[in-house]
Order: structure tokens, then sequence, then C-alpha cells
């Protein structure tokens, strides 16, 4: 992302943020403290003004762009993408998935599946490498490592899908 | 001393009432200050026999308060550094719009058989852009966040500091009477003093900071005015320009870290103290004598609209702007105001005929009205320059 800041000398800053369709976000912040947000469509067009606001409420919605309120997160099926198509899942495991109360060994999930884990949170601890023994409980969160297909198989596969 | 309140009152209630109708119709306000001027003042109003609103002095001061605060603005947002990263650009605009304007005015004073001094007025009274009617029409327009802005404000970026210098060098020349002598000793004053300005600009800013560090708003307020309006009148008393003396002041406070604070807390000050010093320009301008100059104003005006077109158009060129864009430009740039207003007053000031004043007060109600109405319709003007550089210069285009 590409941000182009620029002096309107008189009358404040300008800030020109490049979005991926080409088009750009245009902030124009006032020396008042007011906000004017614009968007220009291409090199050649003229900004479409889109809204402004005053100083304490621009502040007010930037904390919400930010996150600060919400995060868009599922803390349940988290993925994170390694080199290629290795992905790494979180997998919350409840009273009624099938895998629950049984071993890794006796689930036999990683040879119907291919997908491995890594690791278990359990009540704000983490179990790595666990044995083939370790048995997996409700309430457990499942850190497990594999392809993307093997991830979503193993995702189906405990929840019993 | 109820009389004095009076008047100053029945001024502020004439430019509340003017500014609501400029609102209403869609118009720059300068215009309408000034207008609303002479209609109350002792020239029409006087003149018809009604209660008319005097000069009185307390309002002389409070035009005098505005000419110091929109130079010590200026000042405050002048930044040599943002001037010196673009200068290649900035400085190659700006100096063609000095140098096709101000030597036409010159020019065209000469032509009207002025006297060398009128002549050099006219120049600067033609050339200086109005930063005011400009910069609140690109905010209107939502041209603020398009590339045209950039040339359009860094050319009155540079005019202000083309203005400063001219100040001060005209100033003395219009205030002194007497030979050469005298006048060349007086020049010699106003450089010795804007120098030691320019030098205090610099090294004051430390000062300045520490003068303002951990102080609350009032506070603040009163120890800007505190520093900026004894300078002013210092200055004046020397016979250098209030005006420069007050833009110096405000480069000294743009290099703190309090600029922002100072704008916020200081605009609507100057807003009203501007307005001040236009209703006093409207107040001082018999409208008989603008009807004398017609012709001359006529001239003037269809010569340096197009050329302020002109030169505005190649300096959006200059910044890789295409044709239509620098047509903006162009249009943007021909708006005249509170700079060659200023100069209309220093022409009264220091006794020069009245038709200096009467053209530039004339001439800042055409081009206010004209370079506001030509940005509102900016498509046709970009429609007449397409069409013209389509015609006469396909290579040169791209």
């Amino acid at each position: 992302m590409t941000v182009y800041e620029s002096d309107l000398p008189g009358v404040g800053k300008k800030h020109e943020i490049e979005l991926d369709d080409g088009s750009r976000l245009v902030v124009v912040t006032h020396n008042t403290g007011k906000r004017e947000v614009f968007r220009r469509e291409d090199p050649d067009a003229d900004s479409e003004k889109l809204f402004e606001l005053p100083d304490s409420m621009a502040r007010q919605v930037g904390t919400i762009l930010e996150g600060a309120y919400f995060q868009p997160v599922r803390t349940d099926l988290m993925e994170t993408v390694l080199e290629g198509d290795t992905v790494l899942e979180w997998v919350g495991i409840d009273d009624d998935d099938p895998i629950a109360g049984k071993t890794l060994a006796e689930s036999g999930v990683r040879q119907r599946t291919g997908a491995t884990v890594i690791a278990i949170q359990r009540s704000g601890e983490a179990i790595t490498n666990p044995g083939a023994d370790t048995r997996v409980e409700p309430g457990d969160t499942l850190i497990v490592i594999g392809s993307r297909e093997q991830c979503q198989d193993f995702e189906s596969e405990v929840s019993g899908d | 001393m109820a009389a004095g309140l009076l008047d100053i009152g029945a001024a502020f209630l004439v430019l509340a009432f003017a500014g609501a109708v400029a609102t209403r119709v869609g118009l720059s306000v300068v215009p309408l200050y000034v207008v609303a001027g002479v209609l109350v003042g002792p020239n029409v109003a006087g003149e018809l026999g009604l209660p008319y609103v005097p000069t009185g002095e307390v309002l002389t001061v409070f035009g005098e308060l505005g000419i110091v605060l929109l130079l010590f603005f200026l000042g405050l947002e002048f930044s040599i550094d943002r001037l010196l990263a673009a200068r290649t650009r900035i400085g190659k605009a700006g100096l063609l719009d000095v140098g096709v304007n101000f030597p036409l005015g010159v020019g065209l004073g000469l032509l009207f058989g002025w006297s060398a001094l009128e002549s050099l007025l006219l120049g600067g009274i033609v050339y200086i852009s109005s930063s005011a009617i400009i910069t609140k029409s690109l905010v209107d327009l939502g041209w603020v966040a398009d590339p045209e802005s950039e040339p359009v404000l860094g050319t009155l970026v540079f005019e202000d500091l083309v203005i400063a210098l001219y100040l001060a060098v005209v100033t003395p020349l219009v205030l002194g009477g007497g030979g050469f002598e005298a006048t060349a000793g007086r020049v010699g004053v106003a450089i010795v003093v804007l120098l030691a300005l320019a030098v205090v600009a610099r090294a004051g800013t430390t000062v300045f900071d520490s003068l303002l560090d951990g102080v609350s708003g009032e506070a603040v307020t009163l120890r800007v005015l505190g520093v900026t309006v004894p300078v002013a009148g210092a200055a004046l008393a020397l016979g250098v320009s209030e005006a420069v003396a007050a833009f110096f002041v405000g480069v000294g406070f743009a290099g703190t870290g309090h600029v922002e604070r100072i704008e916020r807390l200081l605009t609507s000050l100057r807003d009203a103290f501007a307005a001040a010093f236009f209703l006093y320009i409207g107040l001082q301008t018999d409208p008989a004598l603008i009807v004398e100059v017609a012709l001359p104003l006529a001239v003037v005006v269809a010569v340096t609209a197009p050329a302020k077109l002109v030169s505005g158009f190649y300096g959006g060129r200059i910044f890789g702007l295409n044709d239509r864009r620098s047509a903006r430009v162009g249009a943007a740039l021909v708006a005249r105001g509170e700079f060659s207003l200023i100069i209309a007053a220093l022409a009264t000031a220091g006794g020069l005929p009245e038709r200096v004043a009467a053209l530039a007060v004339g001439y800042v109600l055409v081009m206010s009205l004209l370079g506001t109405m030509l940005m509102g319709q900016s498509a046709v003007v970009e429609r007449v320059v397409l069409r013209v550089s389509e015609r006469g210069e396909p290579s040169a285009a791209d």
C-alpha cells in the first residue's frame, strides 16, 4: 500500500492512499481539524467527495477502522498461511465432537486426513508436540498443520460432518 | 464613547449582513464586504443624506490590524523548506507568473501616462492573486483533493514571498515625499530593518517556542499579538511596511511547534479584522472615481485576466499536469483580492493620486467575481483550452 503525503499551504495536509483497484482515496486534513475524504477513480478523473467529519468524530471513526472495538477474527477457525500451500489452523473442540475423549491415536484422524496436530491449547496452556496417546478433551483448541485441503478434511472429520 | 461603539457596531452589522448575502448567492465575501462599505459609507449613503458609517479612528486601526494579521498568517504558513524542496517546479511556475503579470501591469500604467511610482503599484496590484478567495474556492469545489491544487497553492506561496519583498521596497518609496536623498535614506533604513527582521525570524524561533510552551489558549493569543502588533507598529514608525514586518514575525512563529494552535486560535480574529479592512477600503472609495477610471479599468481587466490564465496554464504544465488540469490552474489564479487592496491602501496613505486606489478597488471587484466564476464554470474554460491546444500545437501536447 502506498501513501502519498503533501502539504496544502493555508489549508492543511493531503494524504492519498492507493487502493487495489487503481483508484485513490484522498484524505484532506484541514488546519481546523476537519477531515474530507474523497475518492478518485483514475488519475484523470475528478475526485468525488465521499464524506467529511469534524476532528473528534474523525478520530473515533479512525479507531473503529483500526479495529480497536472489534476484530473480525474467528478464534475457533483461524488459519495462518506458511510457504506454499501449507496452513496452520486452529480447530476448537466441542462436547459433542466425535474426537472428544479419544486419544489422537484412537481417533486415527491423521491417517485419514494427513493433517498433523502440532499443539493443543487447554485452559490457558499449550501442550506442544502432543504424543499419540494424548487425549483430546472438550474445550481444547487443536493447532493443526497440513495442506489447505488436509486441514479442511481434518476440520470436518473432528466435528463429525 | 457611545458614538465610537455605535460606529463599530454598525460596521460589524453591515459586515455580517454582507457575509450572509455572499453565502446566499454563492459569491466570495471579499467583494461584497467592499461593496457594502461603498454603499453604507460617506460617498453613497452620506451623499444621499442617509445615516452612514464614518471611517473613524477605531475602524482604521481595526483595518490596519486586518492587514497585519493577514500577512502574519502568510508568514505562519510560509515554509522556506517547502519552497526549497519543490524549488524547481514552484520556482519556475512562480517566476513565469511574476515575469508575465508584473511587467504587464507596470507597462499598462506607463501606457496610461501614470508616473513611474503609480505604474509600479499597478504592477503589484495586477500581479498578486488572492490567497483568501482562491484557497476558499479550492476547498469549496473540492479541487484541494486533485493535482491542480499543488501548482495553485505553490504559486500562491511564491507570490507571498514576492509580495513581501515588493512591499518592503515600495512602502518607503510611497510613504516618503522629499528628494532623492531622503527617499534613498528611507529605503536604506527599510532594508536594514528587514534584514534584522529576517535574522530575528530565523533566530527568534527558539524564543517564540519557549514563549508559547505549556501555556493555554488565551495566553497564546495574547502573546502572539503582543509580539506581532508592536513589531508591526514599530516598523511603520520607522517607515517600513508593517505588513512585511508582520510577515517575518509569522515566519518566526512558523518554526515553532505551535503553528496549528496559533492558527486555530487566531483565525477568527484574523477574519474579523480582515473583514474590517475590506469594509474600511469600501468606506474610503468614491464610486464616482471608479466610474472615472472605467476605461483604463476595462483595459487592465481585458489584458491581465487572459495573461493570468495563460501564465497559470503553463504553470500547471510545469507541474506535469495535462491540458485540462492546467486550464484549471489558470482559472484558479485569476481572482485578485486582499493584497491588491493592501497596495491600494498604501497608495492612499502615501497621498498618491486617487485614481490608483480607485482602479485597484474596481479591479478587485471585477477580478474576484470573474475568478470565482471561472472556477465555478471551469468546464467551459477547459473546453476552450482543449480546442485551442488541439488545433494549435498537436505535438507539444504530449
